[in-house]
């Protein structure tokens, strides 16, 4: 290996590690603030790419009719579990939030499909269909759950993703697609041709990690979303609900992951389950952050691509073995010699 | 004693309402009069989904009489999982008592069904493409066919393709799966006998997301061409990857990436690629003399008024020949015996493997008790990706 | 019904959810034998569709998988999602010696346990110490690895797999068919059930399930957590590795698919829907899951007229609807259903005494400190949350440690107990350094602790929780208790619980689930696990926390008459009156430091104490 074949695949390695970035952010935050190891995270990385190329192609994606579907039984589900409580104030924002919005999205969607609207308005429909479904997910899937053990929240979170990849099969087909780049520029530095695709995500990456900071930072909803991931008791004590922090952290969820999804699209070819392995090694790098620190999460991430595309080099057949099992390692390396940590968990 | 009661009355209510319901699955399946049954299992689920959703798709359009005997298909989805795939395979034998079975899409659920198939006397028709399924015939192939091409007559295809363009050295990236292993056994052969050689070998995952690390590592061994052994749109990547690191060579497809996705999702980056294929994909190209030309061309015609235009695709092609097959094969064995009988099961399997001069959509199929494919070349023709569209090379070139 | 009462309690025992041993042992295999019967009748069913046959060999499969994930991961907490892999060690092993080498696939059984268990202990060895979300995770890599690996390696015939593999032979008979293999696989099962419900119900099998009551719970009575855990994953590798053997014997055939991580997580999700806490939960998950998974496939096409891939949305679906109804998994409503309550356990007064525990020279002797701390220090970053304390406590002194909040108390327990190690600083347990020596270690010197917050574990019974205590003073393995040979000493332990929890005056409480009692009850209760340690110290973290004024007056007897006994006591304590009435000497703390020492008269009247403590109260 010469010195340009390195550089290629170490940016090879660092675009796709900023895609691993963004999900291990996204993972880190939904399970500091939920609990939930959330493995249908990948999913929304699918739904995202592939909704994208369905508008490109002039079509009416099927996801929208998920949305809708998803909002009713999100606003049933809440009208049910607080209907000795609810006040009519809270209906209406129910059925505003899960009702008219995905009315809206889906409404919009099938008058502009058919004309092709420009890329910007393709990719603003495609984050206005996705996005809204992770808080959808959470308050049926997993608030009536919310003080269940992390195992029960994990197991629901596998049924959510068994379910999400059938849809995904039947909406979209058993074959990938792609999407047209943002940017077809090239650029030369040195021996190495960088695309502009390419710098885009690893800009999107670098402003949706410095917005993340500036929110938690901030505003008093990252605040309050800090507080829970600290002490959901404490939060509730000062007067922050955590559902209504867990349901914040979903959307961010869905929202990363549509992004992502139309972020990478034009890079590669996407699959209706292509999301769960991309997931799987965001995983990777929030472990290695010890599911707890941001940045270290997005280090991790480079990381985890970086080592992905060296392998894909030097040991094609057994890459994926090389990029799960550096976890190991470094999970030995962070618990050994640490003290016994007592979990109150169970 | 009450609680130990309370529990033996409930093991019982479980055990008596399972069975019952056993019983109520079991007999509630109309039996017309002595119909030919037989179990379809493909995996329309699981990495093998793009295989198996058009050979279910195809399901509906096989012959639903032959010989004045209704036929009946029970399709399963064995979710590219083996232990699916023999689950379904008990199924059909002790539940649908079917005839015979068809499935599944991939080799390794196949070979595992072939096991069940042989010990129960079923005759098995495979629809994935690696030639270990069928050989060599012993006492448990003896029960075991395929429809699709040898990997080794695909092979063979592109390697005479690539000494007929002066290719020496050649460069392979396969899936990490049964088919790109499956590929790699069978192209190593054939490169060997025109001389050609084998400089590097590469493997990705159906889902990757970039091979960039295996197109430079190809590149390195500088190859005349490179073969991308992969299935669907998956195998567009590579193709893709090497034409942005500036491979200039021919780049050869099989026939697992021969469907219009495929097309759609490559792009210009596929253009020029040559692939072996079935005649099915390029019916209308085919010579009027070609045997499958008008097989082929109602296949589509069918396949399409119900699935919609440009939904057609090789895979769902095998099903249809295997049902061709079987529809030639069972008038012989209703003379033997009646469905539904063991006897039927062994006429039928005889049958198949007597069957002379069956035209599958692709190529005509003669079986014998050592082949238990029954292909030659007619079975392969040598395709080319021009203007987004498959192209029929002429033979020889 | 002239069968006596114990009956019931058998065949409740035998269901109920934590493995609990009745009252007689031969009692105690009514109800599994009646199981075993209507198993055995099941395949002479007249009509009975042979593929439910085949699915029930399914079910027998999983069950084996999916009781040694109620080991793992409902009783000792432990998330595993590499079962398929371990499943994948044993049916490769057999596939490969049975077809290269000709061996007979029973020869091929004990092979594939030994691979399965070796392979089980080293991926253990090298990742069980990652606690809590790591485990999963890491798991779940192992898992995505051994795909690819045994996929790419010709010695495992790479994806294609190996076929051909021979049936098992019982006198020269093959089990080729369901049937014949139905008998086997669920004898197969019905063992796993006995060995699992042995195990549990033993002297290891408490140190397991002490496990979710927390680490530092079961390292303060002496249990090596380190390997309770990697028994608890060996073990259920061990049954998954059996079900990989009869697997591949069923299959006749074995390729990665099988055993990837969707299969792993299949394994998980079947216990916990059944109910992870109980065996009889992990057989009712496999069944429900594999019949579901069946049936779906059967109806849905007819329910929603037109084929397609729904099953795996309507399984995802009903997966999430059915953990909000049950959390639990499924079994404990089947036992609601069935209106079973958990059984009480037989008590063995006339079990011999349990023996005293050995102790050290230094134990023995009569004079000089029970407990010397010096100079101990502890520093978290710039903070200093112990500063240069010196204390002692001498034979059978009762010495209380107080001082207002964030005086450094709780953290100076976690240094004496072995919790945390100190900065830096000397701490003596009857003359013999225990600086920095761990939790288990302390207990061996005779040193027993209570908990500040109650650390009790919640799926064992009051009973079983003070039989914890005993730990150092048993001796059975894992192996004895799964053939048995631990009753003897079983009885002598339970004796000595129900000894030490009359003590305590909660004897009639013994049965009670330990969660089910009020707090300040739970309290007692960790004492008398204390006392089953036969220690020669107790350390107590605010025993008088949450009881009333009677049981605080009953607790101070109670203290009175063990230091009576000669034994030393060191409490921290919040409540003035109760450490007032009832100690020999008080240390005061603030600030990480000594304030003050001395009789309780002394401290009364410590004017630096009253102002520092007492008189922020007034």
């Amino acid at each position: 290996m010469d010195l340009s074949i390195f550089l290629i695949l170490l940016q090879d390695g660092v675009i796709n590690g900023a895609i691993y970035a963004l999900l291990g952010l996204s993972l880190v935050l939904v399970f500091t603030v939920t609990r939930v190891i959330f493995i249908p995270q990948g999913e929304f990385v699918s739904f995202g790419a592939l909704t994208l190329a369905l508008l490109e192609r002039g079509q009416t994606p099927a996801t929208i009719w998920l949305l809708l579907a998803l909002g009713v039984v999100s606003a049933v589900a809440q009208v049910w579990q607080g209907r000795r409580t609810l006040s009519a104030r809270r209906v209406l924002a129910i059925a505003g939030t899960d009702l008219a919005l995905p009315a809206a999205v889906a409404a919009v969607t099938m008058l502009l499909a058919p004309m092709k609207p420009p890329v910007a308005v393709q990719i603003a429909l495609t984050l206005a269909i996705i996005t809204p479904m992770g808080p959808y997910i959470y308050r049926m899937a997993f608030q009536p759950l919310a003080e269940a053990s992390t195992l029960v929240l994990l197991i629901a979170a596998i049924g959510v993703h068994l379910a999400l990849t059938g849809l995904g099969l039947v909406f979209f087909g058993a074959e990938g697609s792609r999407t047209e780049p943002f940017s077809s520029a090239m650029f030369e530095i040195g021996s190495l041709l960088v695309s502009g695709q390419s710098l885009w995500i690893m800009g999107v990456t670098a402003a949706l990690v410095a917005a993340l900071g500036a929110f938690f930072e901030l505003t008093l909803t990252g605040k309050a979303l800090r507080a829970t991931a600290v002490n959901r008791l404490g939060a509730r004590l000062v007067g922050i609900a955590p559902s209504m922090s867990s349901a914040i952290a979903f959307t961010l969820a869905g929202f990363i992951g549509a992004l992502s999804g139309v972020l990478v699209s034009p890079l590669t070819t996407i699959y209706y389950d292509t999301g769960f392995l991309i997931g799987l090694k965001g995983f990777v790098a929030a472990i290695i952050a010890g599911l707890a620190s941001y940045p270290i999460a997005g280090a991790a991430a480079i990381l985890v691509g970086v080592v992905e595309a060296l392998a894909s080099f030097w040991a094609s057949s057994f890459k994926e073995v090389i990029v799960f099992l550096i976890i190991i390692p470094v999970l030995l390396w962070r618990t050994w010699g640490a003290p016994v940590v007592e979990e109150d968990d169970h | 004693m009450k609680k130990a009661f309370r529990i033996a009355a409930f093991t019982a209510a479980v055990t008596i309402s399972v069975s019952a319901l056993g019983l109520i699955a079991s007999g509630s399946v109309a039996r017309a009069a002595d119909p030919v049954r037989i179990g379809v299992t493909v995996s329309s689920t699981g990495p093998a989904a793009s295989l198996g959703i058009p050979e279910a798709n195809a399901v509906a359009l096989l012959a639903k009489e032959v010989a004045g005997h209704p036929v009946q298909y029970i399709v399963l989805d064995d979710g590219t999982d083996t232990t699916k795939g023999v689950a379904n395979m008990r199924k059909f034998i002790s539940e649908e008592k079917v005839d015979a079975v068809v499935g599944s899409s991939v080799t390794p659920v196949t070979l595992a069904m072939v096991e069940v198939g042989a010990e129960n006397k079923v005759p098995v028709v495979s629809l994935a493409a690696n030639a270990k399924i069928v050989e060599p015939v012993d006492d448990k192939r003896k029960w075991a066919f395929k429809t699709p091409q040898n990997d080794r007559l695909m092979a063979k295809g592109i390697a005479d393709h690539m000494a007929a363009n002066g290719v020496k050295s050649v460069g392979f990236i396969g899936f990490t799966d049964a088919y790109g292993e499956g590929w790699l056994e069978e192209i190593k052969p054939a490169l060997e006998s025109k001389g050609i050689k084998l400089v590097a070998v590469e493997r990705y995952n159906r889902p990757d997301t970039s091979v960039t690390g295996q197109a430079l590592k190809l590149m390195a061994a500088k190859p005349d061409a490179i073969m991308v052994a992969g299935a669907g749109t998956p195998a567009a990547l590579p193709a893709r990857t090497l034409k942005e690191r500036g491979f200039k060579g021919p780049i050869y497809q099989t026939h697992g990436a021969a469907n219009n996705d495929f097309l759609r999702v490559g792009g210009k980056d596929v253009e020029g690629s040559v692939l072996p294929a079935g005649p099915v994909l390029v019916a209308d190209q085919l010579p009027d003399n070609h045997p499958s030309k008008k097989v082929a061309q109602k296949f589509i015609a069918d396949y399409e008024a119900k699935y919609g235009k440009g939904s057609v695709s090789t895979f769902g092609a095998h099903m249809y020949d295997a049902g061709l097959l079987l529809q030639a094969a069972i008038p012989a064995a209703l003379k033997v015996a009646k469905p539904g009988t063991p006897e039927f099961r062994a006429a039928l399997r005889d049958a198949i493997e007597n069957a002379k001069d069956v035209v599958y959509t692709q190529g005509v199929v003669n079986m014998t008790p050592t082949d238990h494919v029954g292909q030659d070349d007619r079975a392969r023709v040598m395709v080319q990706i021009k203007d987004g569209a498959w192209k029929l090379l002429p033979a020889g070139k | 019904m002239s069968t006596p009462a114990p009956i019931n309690n058998a065949a409740a025992d035998a269901i109920s959810s934590d493995g609990r041993a009745p009252g007689g042992r031969g009692l105690r295999l009514v109800a599994p034998l009646a199981a075993l019967a209507v198993c055995a009748l099941i395949p002479l069913v007249p009509g009975l569709p042979q593929f439910w046959i085949t699915l029930l060999n399914y079910i027998g499969l999983y069950a084996l998988v999916a009781i040694g994930l109620v080991v793992l991961t409902g009783v000792g907490g432990m998330t595993s999602f590499g079962q398929a892999m371990f499943v994948g060690a044993g049916a490769y092993t057999t596939a490969i010696l049975t077809t290269r080498y000709g061996v007979n696939p029973w020869l091929a059984l004990p092979a594939a346990l030994a691979v399965t268990g070796v392979f089980a202990w080293g991926v253990g060895a090298v990742t069980l110490r990652l606690s809590g979300h790591y485990l999963p995770l890491a798991t779940i890599a192992w898992n995505i690895s051994f795909f690819y690996i045994v996929g790419n390696l010709d010695i495992f015939a790479k994806f294609d797999g190996i076929s051909g593999i021979p049936p098992i032979a019982v006198g020269g008979f093959a089990l080729s068919d369901g049937p014949s293999l139905y008998y086997l696989i669920w004898g197969a099962v019905a063992l796993a059930v006995i060995a699992t419900l042995n195990l549990l119900d033993s002297r290891v099998g408490r140190a397991i399930r002490a496990l979710r009551g927390g680490v530092v719970a079961a390292e303060s009575f002496g249990v090596d957590t380190g390997r309770a855990r990697i028994l608890a994953f060996v073990y259920a590798a061990l049954l998954a590795g059996l079900s990989g053997w009869l697997y591949a014997h069923l299959q006749r055939a074995v390729n990665p698919s099988p055993f990837g991580l969707n299969a792993s997580i299949e394994y998980l999700l079947m216990a916990v829907v059944g109910g992870a806490g109980s065996v009889w939960g992990a057989i009712l998950g496999a069944g429900l899951v594999t019949i579901i998974r069946d049936q779906l496939q059967d109806w849905l096409p007819w329910l929603i007229g037109a084929r397609g891939n729904f099953e795996a949305i309507a399984f995802g679906v009903i997966l999430v609807l059915l953990l909000q109804t049950a959390r639990d998994g499924l079994w404990p409503h089947v036992l609601r259903l069935c209106n079973v309550r958990p059984a009480t356990r037989g008590h063995h007064a006339e079990a011999g005494q349990l023996a005293p525990r050995a102790r050290s020279a230094g134990e023995q002797r009569a004079d000089g400190p029970v407990l010397a701390v010096a100079d101990l220090r502890k520093q978290f970053g710039g903070l200093v949350a112990v500063n240069d304390l010196s204390f002692v406590v001498g034979r059978g002194e009762i010495v209380g440690l107080i001082g207002p909040n964030g005086a450094g108390k709780s953290t100076t327990f976690d240094l004496v107990t072995g919790v945390t190690p100190p900065t830096s600083g000397d701490i003596r347990y009857f003359g013999e350094n225990a600086t920095g020596e761990r939790a288990r270690v302390i207990a061996r010197r005779g040193v027993a602790r209570t908990f500040q917050h109650v650390r009790l574990a919640a799926g064992m019974s009051v009973i079983e929780n003070v039989a914890l205590g005993a730990h150092l003073r048993g001796h059975a393995g894992p192996v004895g208790a799964i053939l048995r040979l631990d009753r003897a000493e079983e009885a002598r332990i339970f004796a000595e619980a129900h000894r030490q929890l009359g003590r305590v005056g909660l004897a009639d409480l013994a049965d009670r689930p330990a969660v089910s009692l009020a707090l300040g009850q739970q309290r007692i209760v960790e004492i008398a696990r204390a006392l089953c340690l036969d220690p020669s110290m107790l350390l107590l973290d605010e025993p008088a926390a949450g009881l009333r004024h009677r049981e605080k007056k009953q607790l101070a007897a109670l203290l009175r008459q063990l230091r009576g006994e000669g034994l030393s006591i060191l409490l921290v304590e919040h409540d003035m009156d109760f450490v007032m009435g009832l100690t020999d000497r008080l240390v005061v703390m603030e600030f990480g430091s000594r304030l003050a020492e001395g009789t309780p008269e002394e401290i009364r009247n410590n004017p630096a104490v009253l102002e520092a403590y007492l008189g922020g109260v007034a």
